[in-house]
């Protein structure tokens, strides 16, 4: 079948069967950053936002995501990059593949809550597991990325 | 006794007496960061072509069997189908698929596809067709019929064990390991020094520990994955998440019996390795696939493949014994080492003779040492290189030992361990003795600042021996426990990295080096080296690495080598290049080259009367110098002439609930000599990532298998990896140190944040509970039950 | 996975009949869709159906079967009425990204052993609302399911109750070993036990013994909780064995009566 997803604002077209996830159509479309880490949606790998609230793209019909707004993190390239900016400070970008969806959910975290604690923001991003860094560098980042924005 | 890599010059004398670096010891961030955070594609499978053949591979459903047939008729006939291979259509060469230097220490047990599988999960056939979804069904409808043997699985019960995993006739050592696979042995080794039983008998103090520790998995995010194709040369090109790309090139083409030269290994960003890449996975079957159909083929695992098909930790059984005088002095220690290799013996003897070589010269003053023992085959999935490399499972029973004796001598435990621990300038013969697979390296220790991070350890922690354990609540426990440990920095004379720098027109330099970027930001630091040893900006060096047809060789990532020995490559390169570029500038200036001074990217003469800056220079080189013109490039090597070991003392405070037997981790503390830390940002976090791997090893993570030997724990559903609420905090700092081998004096970060965890957590529990547990991990269940089993002999 | 057919019913109506007269699968969070289904014939899309609501009603809360658990932990009136009851039961599952999707009804309708949702529904005294208009006790339906083709409209709790969750895991994210929740109604004692590793169950004998007043000594409390664990079958998986859950069932049920009782 052929769905319309509304990808980052742009409106793409794709090809896809009906028990499609939406990871992999994503990633046909040419949406790499949309990654695949481990196939049973504990890794938080595959984040993308629908309707601005994060979700596993992988645990997702493609076909369902049709009529909402999906954004991935290339759709909000500005503020990612300043995240990155706190984030490479600290060395927690690593081998870089949690980081998209990562970055992602902490930029969706922003926009939920208000004035997190590191308790609030460790639970908030629970989902998205790492296996370099140990959190303790990305945790740094984004207070410092927070107090930041709020100054 | 002071060594220099390269020729030192007199700056580069002061810079290591005031340490006053530029660009070396502090935070840069890393070059390709804000470009992994968008998620630009970098990955294998981001690259990959779109018309690429997807390879998917037939895995057998038994612990141990024979292939009897393969009838791929069914499965030919689907449209879309290009090829099903078997063992058939291999050369049979016996190889090993462990990333290592040649000769290889691991024997040469396997073939690409065999007649025989060894393990559930193991390669029985490679399926490739023009989508995933017709190679997934082409691979349902291929018939394969077994002979089924009964599997060995209980690593206790293989040595000498009827069955024989490994019967094939061609499979060989490489040189002697101790191989001796009729008896189900990959791999022996046994050494003493003094005479171990004499002095025990004569000690008024003895303690006996053994401990199992698990399988472990390394869960990289990013899972195996590589594509080929054949370019317009007709050469074999791999892209391959792979840590060791000059390894993985020449095994393959031993296996495939390719000449090299025609065989081309490109690494690019990958996603995580720690030793779980540092082998050949996946390049043989889509080289074959190429080879076969001339096309691209790709290769991507499944999550569950990575957790049945690749490799995990060796498995162990790790017995210590111990010998003091009352006052707490050390006379002998005694480590026996079951190791369980799987299927095949990749890496089996390295990893087991580390578990000694790198934790027994930690006590280096005992009159006595043993080391010794086996590595088993079993019908389970191989093991392999993971971060640690068996001192995580030494020091395990090592470092709960030693707080056993503490306990008996009613010592502190930490004082124990500072009265019979290294100290700098001081050396151990173990070094001498036990290598890699060989003998080792006689080794003084440069730099050993374990007293400073014992000191400082303490302090962030509260320890007070008096007080290691206390309630908060009923049946709540808080406690503290503590290890040291050790790791190395490179095999010395067998790891060897070279690196490149070439002038380019606009004064910057392109640096090509072999060393393999898994993430960890080694792109970044050699760089940084690259920077500060030429006085240019970070953005003038333009890195690119590891890709066998255009960057100069080096092992790859692991041993912890790439800061130490790429590092001292990169250093001795930027060393040569100066030289190189003072006397092409001398010559034009027409003075001496001791004439001229370079500084902050200028030349001049002493009187300044001439004076020329490096980017003019790059012009002159490439367009105006008539006969003189020439690309100013050197090429550099190094192999370290030791292994010098990076320290660590960790000390953890537990919350445990004698109710469920529920352990977690308050406050994590570990203080580490990593000698000058190239990126300060970067050390730290490969030792707080090697930290909660370890807290992973010591409290949630196990490898399990059913009856028949089905790996039950095959998705991060089933085999969870600590999340970010898993811990209360893990404190890193890092202390002042130097090591004068090392570039700018670095030793290694890589591995050592990963060793101390079990260890100290055992200790831990100790404390809280009086009980010692012997099995990893300390599930709550584990420590529940020995809770209640102590209760009953109260 | 497979789907060869799928529909995006307009009605709830309409969803019923294609699932009872079709037999098509409805899908929920689809969250466990692709672990637990490899084909599906007919694939009913409920998603855009009007199903995810928490809302008041005489003296209930209604929970349409499309709230995704986020929604349970982030509602206002939830947290008013139950303090962090759902945030504390489902925090601890995967991540955001997953609450943000699996669904009440979803759960429900998978009777998962796992269920740590299930288990404090349960104790809430819980009831199913099955189209069109069948009202099931939850924790019945938890046990013995129905028989045939159904699809879940709604859940309904009461307005109010004191209760409390306690779990036991091996690491923060993972599958609950062990899940339990108690609660006071403003009438009753309820108890509830799940992941054992077999779906929540009511533990009758324990509640007898607890009465009908809001106050409990300490000693009622531990009998309840021992009669508890002797009153239930646990079993063993991958990860607990059944001696592990059953001695650790009293310290979790009294520590969940002590914490209502507080």
């Amino acid at each position: 079948m052929i769905i319309t997803l509304d990808i980052n604002g742009k409106t793409e077209r794709a090809e896809c069967a009906p028990g499609e996830m939406l990871t992999e159509v994503l990633r046909r479309l040419g949406h790499v950053e949309v990654k695949k880490g481990c196939d049973t949606g504990n890794c938080g790998a595959c984040t993308v936002l629908l309707d601005g609230k994060p979700i596993l793209s992988c645990s997702f019909l493609a076909v369902r995501a049709e009529g909402h707004a999906i954004t991935t993190i290339q759709g909000v390239e500005h503020e990612a990059k300043e995240f990155a900016k706190f984030l490479t400070a600290e060395g927690a970008d690593q081998c870089g593949f949690c980081a998209p969806g990562f970055a992602l959910t902490v930029l969706a975290m922003k926009k939920e809550l208000t004035d997190p604690s590191e308790a609030d923001i460790r639970h908030y991003l629970a989902g998205n597991l790492c296996r370099c860094t140990g959190y303790e560098g990305q945790i740094r980042a984004i207070k410092k990325y927070l107090e930041a924005e709020n100054a | 006794m002071r060594e220099y890599v390269g020729t030192p010059t007199q700056e580069t004398r002061e810079l290591e007496a005031t340490r006053k670096f530029n660009i070396v010891a502090h935070n840069v961030s890393k070059v390709d960061g804000e470009g992994l955070v968008l998620g630009r594609p970098a990955y294998t499978d981001d690259l990959a072509p779109r018309d690429a053949l997807h390879v998917k591979l037939i895995r057998s459903p038994h612990a141990f069997a024979r292939i009897i047939s393969i009838d791929a008729a069914e499965a030919l006939k689907l449209p879309g189908v290009a090829c099903v291979l078997t063992w058939k259509d291999c050369p049979r060469i016996p190889i090993t698929r462990a990333g290592q230097g040649n000769p290889e220490p691991s024997p040469h047990d396997r073939f690409i596809l065999d007649e025989y599988v060894r393990y559930v999960g193991d390669e029985v056939a490679v399926v490739a067709a023009e989508d995933e979804a017709t190679a997934e069904k082409a691979a349902s409808l291929v018939k394969v019929e077994y002979e089924v043997f009964e599997p060995v699985l209980d690593f206790e019960k293989a040595l000498d064990n009827p069955t024989v995993i490994h019967p094939e006739p061609e499979i060989h050592e490489m040189f002697p390991i101790g191989f001796e696979p009729k008896r189900n042995i990959a791999a022996a080794y046994h050494m003493e020094i003094g005479d171990v039983e004499k002095e025990l008998a004569d000690c008024p103090v003895t303690v006996e520990h053994t401990v199992y520790t698990q399988s472990q998995q390394h869960v990289a995010l990013e899972p195996h994955t590589a594509f080929s194709y054949l370019d317009l040369q007709g050469r074999l090109n791999i892209v391959t998440s792979t840590q060791n790309p000059w390894h993985t090139r020449r095994l393959l083409g031993l296996a495939l019996q390719m000449p090299l030269s025609r065989i081309r290994i490109v690494k690019p960003r990958i996603g995580g390795g720690f030793g779980g890449k540092q082998h050949v996975h996946v390049e043989p079957y889509v080289a074959m696939v190429t080879l076969r159909t001339g096309k691209p083929a790709k290769l991507v695992l499944n999550r569950r493949e990575v957790f049945e098909s690749t490799f995990t930790r060796h498995e162990m059984r790790v017995s210590i014994r111990l010998g003091a005088d009352r006052d707490g002095t050390l006379r002998a220690i005694d480590m026996k080492l079951l190791s369980n290799t799987g299927a095949y013996g990749e890496h089996a003897l390295t990893v087991f003779m580390v578990g000694g070589s790198k934790t027994l010269p930690l006590y280096n003053k005992v009159k006595a040492v043993r080391f010794g023992g086996h590595v088993v085959y079993t019908n389970k999935v191989s093991a392999g290189a993971y971060r640690g490399y068996g001192a995580i499972q030494g020091l395990t029973g090592l470092e709960a030992a030693i707080d056993e004796l503490a306990h008996k001598l009613g010592m502190d435990p930490v004082e124990l361990r500072r009265k019979n621990m290294l100290h700098e300038g001081e050396t151990s013969e173990v070094f001498r003795i036990m290598g890699e697979g060989t003998e080792g390296v006689a080794m003084t220790i440069d730099s050993c600042k374990l007293e400073e991070c014992i000191r400082r350890g303490k302090e962030l922690i509260g320890w007070e021996p008096d007080r290691l354990a206390w309630e908060v609540a009923p049946g709540r426990i808080r406690a503290k426990g503590m290890a040291i440990a050790m790791q190395g920095s490179g095999i010395p004379l067998i790891d060897m990295g070279s690196a490149r720098l070439e002038l380019q027109d606009g004064g910057f330099f392109k640096l090509h080096v072999g060393a393999t970027d898994l993430g960890t930001g080694s792109d970044t630091i050699l760089a940084q080296i690259a920077a500060e040893e030429l006085g240019v900006d970070m953005k003038d060096i333009i890195i690119h690495s590891s890709d066998t047809d255009h960057t100069p060789f080096d092992v790859g990532a692991y041993a912890s080598s790439t800061t130490y020995v790429s590092g001292s490559a990169v250093l001795k390169a930027a060393r040569s290049m100066k030289q190189k570029l003072i006397e092409a500038v001398a010559r034009k200036f027409g003075v001496a080259p001791e004439q001229v001074i370079y500084e902050r990217k200028r030349f001049r003469t002493a009187d300044g009367a001439k004076s020329l800056s490096l980017e003019e220079f790059s012009f002159d080189t490439l367009y105006h110098d008539g006969e003189h013109m020439q690309t100013i490039a050197v090429t550099e090597s190094f192999s370290g002439e030791k292994s010098p070991p990076p320290y660590l003392a960790a000390f953890v405070e537990i919350e445990l609930d004698r109710e469920t037997g529920k352990v977690d981790v308050i406050n994590y503390v570990a203080v580490a000599d990593v000698g000058t830390p190239i990126n300060t940002s970067l050390a730290k976090i490969q030792i707080e990532g090697g930290l909660l791997q370890g807290i992973g090893m010591a409290l949630y993570e196990d490898v399990r298998y059913s009856e028949k030997g089905h790996m039950l724990s095959h998705s991060m559903m089933t085999y969870p990896i600590p999340s970010r609420e898993d811990v209360g905090r893990i404190t890193v700092e890092l202390v002042d140190s130097y090591e004068p081998s090392g570039p700018f004096g670095a030793k290694s970060a890589g591995e050592i944040g990963i060793d101390t965890p079990p260890a100290a957590i055992s200790n831990a529990i100790r404390n809280a509970t009086g009980v010692r547990l012997t099995k990893l991990p300390f599930t709550p269940e584990r420590v529940l039950m020995a809770i209640k089993e102590a209760e009953k002999h109260i | 996975m497979e789907i060869q057919e799928y529909v995006r019913p307009k009605t709830l109506d309409e969803a019923y009949q294609l699932i009872v007269q079709k037999r098509g699968t409805p899908l929920g969070g689809t969250a466990w869709l692709r672990t637990y289904a490899k084909n599906l014939p007919l694939a009913i899309d409920l998603a855009g159906l009007g199903l995810e609501y928490i809302r008041e009603a005489h003296d209930s809360i209604e929970i349409g079967a499309m709230t995704t658990y986020r929604e349970l932990e982030t509602s206002m009136l939830l947290e008013s009425r139950f303090g962090p009851l759902f945030k504390k039961c489902l925090g601890h599952i995967v991540g955001v990204q997953l609450r943000n999707i699996a669904t009440v009804g979803g759960t429900v309708a998978g009777r998962y052993g796992f269920s740590d949702l299930n288990t404090t529904l349960c104790a809430l005294g819980a009831k199913v609302v099955l189209v069109p208009g069948k009202v099931i006790d939850l924790a019945e339906f938890i046990m013995g399911g129905v028989s045939g083709p159904f699809l879940i409209e709604k859940i309904i709790i009461p307005a109010y109750a004191k209760a409390s969750y306690q779990q036991m895991r091996i690491s923060a994210t993972d599958f609950p070993i062990l899940n339990v929740a108690a609660a006071w109604t403003g009438t009753e004692w309820r108890i509830a036990v799940g992941a054992r590793p077999a779906a929540s169950h009511m533990c009758p004998k324990a509640m007898a013994l607890l009465g009908h007043s809001a106050s409990l000594s300490d000693e009622t409390i531990s009998r309840a909780a021992q009669t508890a664990a002797d009153e239930l079958q646990c079993g063993s998986d991958i990860r607990a064995s059944a001696e592990y859950r059953k001695a650790i069932l009293p310290a979790l049920v009294r520590r969940a009566l002590m914490e209502v009782r507080a």
